[in-house]
């Protein structure tokens, strides 16, 4: 048992009891308001994701609203199917689609869109992720061609009108009958139906950080070349990352349909990836609770400060975004380390990483693997 | 059959042929130390050992199988280790973590994902005691002082087990006694292990070298026991200019 | 073949506005490894410069490009000096510290002028069109493709022919070595960085009666620019040229087989392929980065 893997331990456990029992207790066990807190749950399911990928290995993902958004329609396309009982969807008739296109078919079964909304992200973050990796790209070209693909991606979905509802998204959702469940989504059930996969998904990201496989990946992070003279095929261990990231953002995002009721490509656009990417640097990317925390804690000021500042928001966003990549890099939780180490002993022992991890200024390693 | 065969190698680096015709072989156990002026192609030879540079022409052999095309992690599983020049250690790792990085007997994913990141207890803990460092144990590797981090690499190394380990200037840096202790170390591991060592210590290559090739603008220039060398009229002439 | 030549001028037109939005991209990433992801609302900010000298001071596009030119160098200048400085050593951290700066700059454009569409007039003199046989060219298309071509020529004179120019030459080879013979890398930086939003701001302003005028004008732009970079090969200007007039003909070639998305993502995909055969470029520099 180590000292950090003490520590997450315990976050863990804390983590639990506010979200299970404190949230509700605070909301007065009210559907309607915990409505709203199952929203920023959510989103902590996809900016653990990112944790796990950017902190984990210094893969920076910046696509990671795609493989949300195949996430969210999965399930919106079935419920959809739901909500036509049988009929060909609005959206379709009026964009002249014949028939119901094969792609939609299966979504009709529960298990599908279940199974289809973790590995159709997975798959297609496989497929970039051997592409990129093979050929040895890290560093900023990583993040390039995730968010070269991300704008690819959302073009086509909004383009095809037909099958995607194009820029409207999917609406007019039926509810989600889970295994004969009907479920509310303004309903306590849900909330902890939320929470429930928020503490499944950061216990999954605790057990990898705290693998052989999270060890390596960090030593890859630090310096993937001598990773290799160790005997690590380090491209499958960044593949194999990548794709439990873009699962766990498409089960971020099939939750977030069932939140918000419906899909939309605006969650597939590169503000979204950047709106993931600032929760997760707020939060600490070194840490998937922290990165949770992180897209709660600004999705709830936000929620909270909007009103307040209608206008100037997203402008204060941007600012405390840049202070934060400038002067805490590490997010919240590397300045709460920190300061907990110059308390206590005031050396740096077991702990967090400095912030040379990101000196992988290299674009391309100067050998490919095909 | 020697454990390593090296034939006829060629690397060219856009004009300049920094390895040119080089042959020679290395018999398993032995410590064999690769000496020769600046330029020589000393470290160029063990990059294209360990994979870190291709050959343009020629073969090396492992154990009997032509490594020239594979990938470095490939040959690394093969049993071939590499300590490079500048210190290598994962300085935001700590030490046990490092160790355990290194102990990749079992490099697999499915390996890794099914093991604690420290699991490899024993194989680390009698290393740290063998290098003395069991209290520094939990200090991240950048904290260490210039002495202490050569002393983790060769742990590292240790610990990965190869069977050849290609060494860069191990005693670099180091003090007298800490390259007795080096030369120590070399000697018990040369019972299951072997080494390929550049150095630039005479009295250090004189205690452990098994044998020596000496080379000199990507060839080899000589080869033979410490004697035979230093007797060797080539080998002056190629240090001493006349 | 009408249809074709027509095309062709259309894909030209479409290289050089990639040229003149990319080569100030291009500059910053080959001389300091920046990745500037603010670099689109430095575009942004140029075209608002020039609507509101249009506006306010009845200056045409033309006459405006000076002081967009400095207007807007200065506040990359400003920007590299407080922030990007700070940063040389995190180069992932720097995409991300100037993605924010793209997002302040855009709201605080639309939080001062508003988000509506604003519209520039182009250059009377440069009106209408000018027609070949089938071929039809617009005017100010002419005069794009040839002004970006004289800025093209006016960096590379820059670059070979300045002193500043050899200064940051050397520190792009060997920043160490550079301040040994008393060369100020910092202040080298700052004014690459400063010049290459100048140029941001001239495209900005040139592109604005081709373009809406609105806050997130920049958005689109800078991954299109970055793709033009690294396809073109880092630190490369022939190479960024070239890759304009390649992107640029291809994406109308595709436009014309299919439609504008489609030809988009078949762009988009080629590119992606094109860096993982060849990351780095098509005129990859040997400086080493």
């Amino acid at each position: 048992m180590t000292v950090r893997l003490f520590y997450d331990l315990i976050a863990l456990v804390i983590f639990a009891l506010v979200i299970v029992f404190g949230v509700p207790a605070l909301m007065g066990f009210d559907g309607f308001e915990l409505n709203t807190f199952a929203r920023y749950l959510a989103l902590g399911i996809v900016s653990l994701a990112l944790a796990l990928s950017w902190g984990g290995a210094g893969l920076l993902n910046l696509g990671q609203a795609a493989t949300f958004g195949m996430g969210s329609y999965a399930m919106a396309m079935h419920l959809k199917l739901k909500a036509s009982g049988g009929t060909l969807p609005d959206f379709m008739g009026w964009n002249n689609v014949p028939e119901l296109p094969l792609i939609w078919v299966p979504f009709h079964s529960l298990g599908v869109t279940l199974l289809a909304g973790l590995l159709v992200p997975a798959f297609v973050g496989g497929l970039i992720a051997t592409f990129m990796f093979r050929a040895r790209i890290a560093g900023v070209f990583v993040a390039i061609i995730s968010l070269a693909f991300l704008v690819a991606f959302q073009l086509v979905v909004i383009e095809q009108q037909g099958i995607t509802g194009g820029q409207n998204g999917l609406t007019g959702l039926a509810p989600l009958t889970l295994f004969g469940w009907s479920v509310d989504t303004y309903s306590v059930g849900f909330y902890y139906l939320v929470a429930g996969c928020l503490m499944l998904a950061i216990t999954l990201g605790l057990y990898l950080t705290h693998s052989k496989f999270g060890l390596i990946l960090r030593a890859i992070r630090e310096d993937a070349d001598r990773t290799r003279f160790f005997g690590y095929d380090v491209a499958s261990y960044q593949t194999v990352i990548f794709c439990i990231s873009a699962a766990l953002a498409g089960w971020s995002g099939m939750l977030y349909t069932l939140v918000l009721q419906f899909a939309s490509p605006t969650y597939m656009s590169v503000s979204f990836s950047l709106a993931i990417v600032i929760w997760c640097a707020v939060g600490g990317r070194d840490s998937v609770i922290a990165a949770a925390i992180g897209a709660i804690l600004v999705n709830l000021l936000e929620g909270r400060l909007s009103d307040v500042f209608a206008e100037g928001w997203s402008l204060m966003l941007g600012v405390i975004f840049v202070l934060v990549v400038m002067f805490i890099p590490r997010g919240l939780h590397g300045l709460i380390g920190d300061l907990w180490h110059v308390l206590s002993n005031g050396s740096r022992k077991e702990g967090h990483p400095s912030n040379k991890s990101d000196m992988q200024s290299k674009p391309v390693e100067t050998r490919q693997e095909n | 059959m020697a454990q390593l065969q090296i034939n006829d190698l060629h690397v060219d680096f856009g004009g300049l042929r920094a390895v040119d015709g080089l042959s020679f072989n290395v018999t398993e156990g032995e410590i064999l130390c690769l000496l020769g002026p600046n330029g020589a192609g000393k470290s160029t030879t063990l990059d294209l050992i360990c994979g870190k540079i291709q050959p343009t022409s020629g073969s090396i052999r492992f154990e009997g199988t032509d490594i020239s095309q594979l990938l470095e992690f490939r040959r690394a599983r093969l049993g071939i280790g590499r300590k490079f020049q500048i210190p290598s250690v994962y300085k935001e790792l700590t030490v046990v973590e490092n160790l355990s990085v290194a102990r990749s007997r079992r490099p697999g994913i499915w390996h890794a994902l099914t093991r604690f990141s420290l699991s490899d207890g024993r194989a680390v803990t009698s290393i740290l005691e063998r290098i003395g460092m069991e209290a520094k144990a939990t200090d991240l590797a950048g904290n260490l002082s210039h002495g202490e981090t050569q002393w983790l690499e060769i742990a590292m190394l240790i610990v990965q087990d190869s069977s050849l380990i290609l060494m860069d200037e191990p005693t670099a840096g180091m003090t007298i006694q800490e390259t007795e202790r080096t030369a120590e170390i070399f000697r018990t591991l040369s019972s299951s292990h072997t080494l390929i060592v550049v150095e630039h210590d005479m009295s250090f290559v004189r205690t452990v070298a098994d044998r020596i090739v000496v080379m000199n603008r990507g060839a080899m220039l000589a080869e033979g026991t410490i004697e035979e060398i230093e007797t060797n009229e080539d080998v002056k002439t190629a240090y001493l200019g006349h | 073949m009408d249809v074709i030549l027509n095309q062709l001028f259309a894909g030209l037109s479409m290289a050089s506005i990639l040229l003149i939005i990319a080569l100030g991209l291009a500059i910053i990433y080959g001389a300091m490894g920046v990745i500037n992801l603010a670099h689109g609302e430095f575009v942004m900010l140029g075209a608002y410069a020039a609507w509101a000298m249009q506006t306010h001071a009845g200056f045409s596009i033309i006459v405006a490009l000076p002081f967009v030119f400095v207007a807007v160098g200065a506040v990359g200048w400003i920007i590299e000096r407080v922030i990007v400085q700070r940063l040389y050593h995190r180069p992932l951290d720097t995409i991300l510290a100037t993605w924010g700066i793209g997002i302040v700059l855009q709201q605080l454009v639309r939080l001062s002028v508003g988000a509506e569409s604003r519209f520039v007039k182009g250059p009377e003199m440069l009106s209408g069109n000018t027609q070949i046989g089938g071929l039809f060219m617009s005017n100010y298309r002419i005069f794009l493709i040839a002004f970006s071509l004289a800025v093209l020529m006016a960096t590379w004179a820059l670059l070979t022919r300045t002193e500043f120019g050899m200064k940051l030459r050397a520190v792009i080879q060997n920043r160490q070595i550079s301040e040994c013979y008393g060369i100020e890398a910092k202040h080298v930086y700052s004014i690459t960085f400063a010049y290459g939003a100048g140029l941001a701001g001239i495209a900005g302003a040139l592109i604005t009666p081709l373009f809406s005028t609105v806050p997130t004008m920049g958005t689109g732009l800078v991954v299109d620019a970055f793709l033009v970079v690294i396809v073109g090969g880092l630190g490369s200007l022939i190479g960024t040229a070239a890759a304009s007039a390649l992107i640029g003909e291809a994406t109308a070639l595709f436009s014309l087989l299919m439609n504008d998305t489609l030809g988009r993502i078949a762009v988009l995909a080629g590119i992606i392929v094109l860096i993982r055969f060849r990351p780095r470029g098509l005129f990859p520099s040997n400086t080493g980065r």
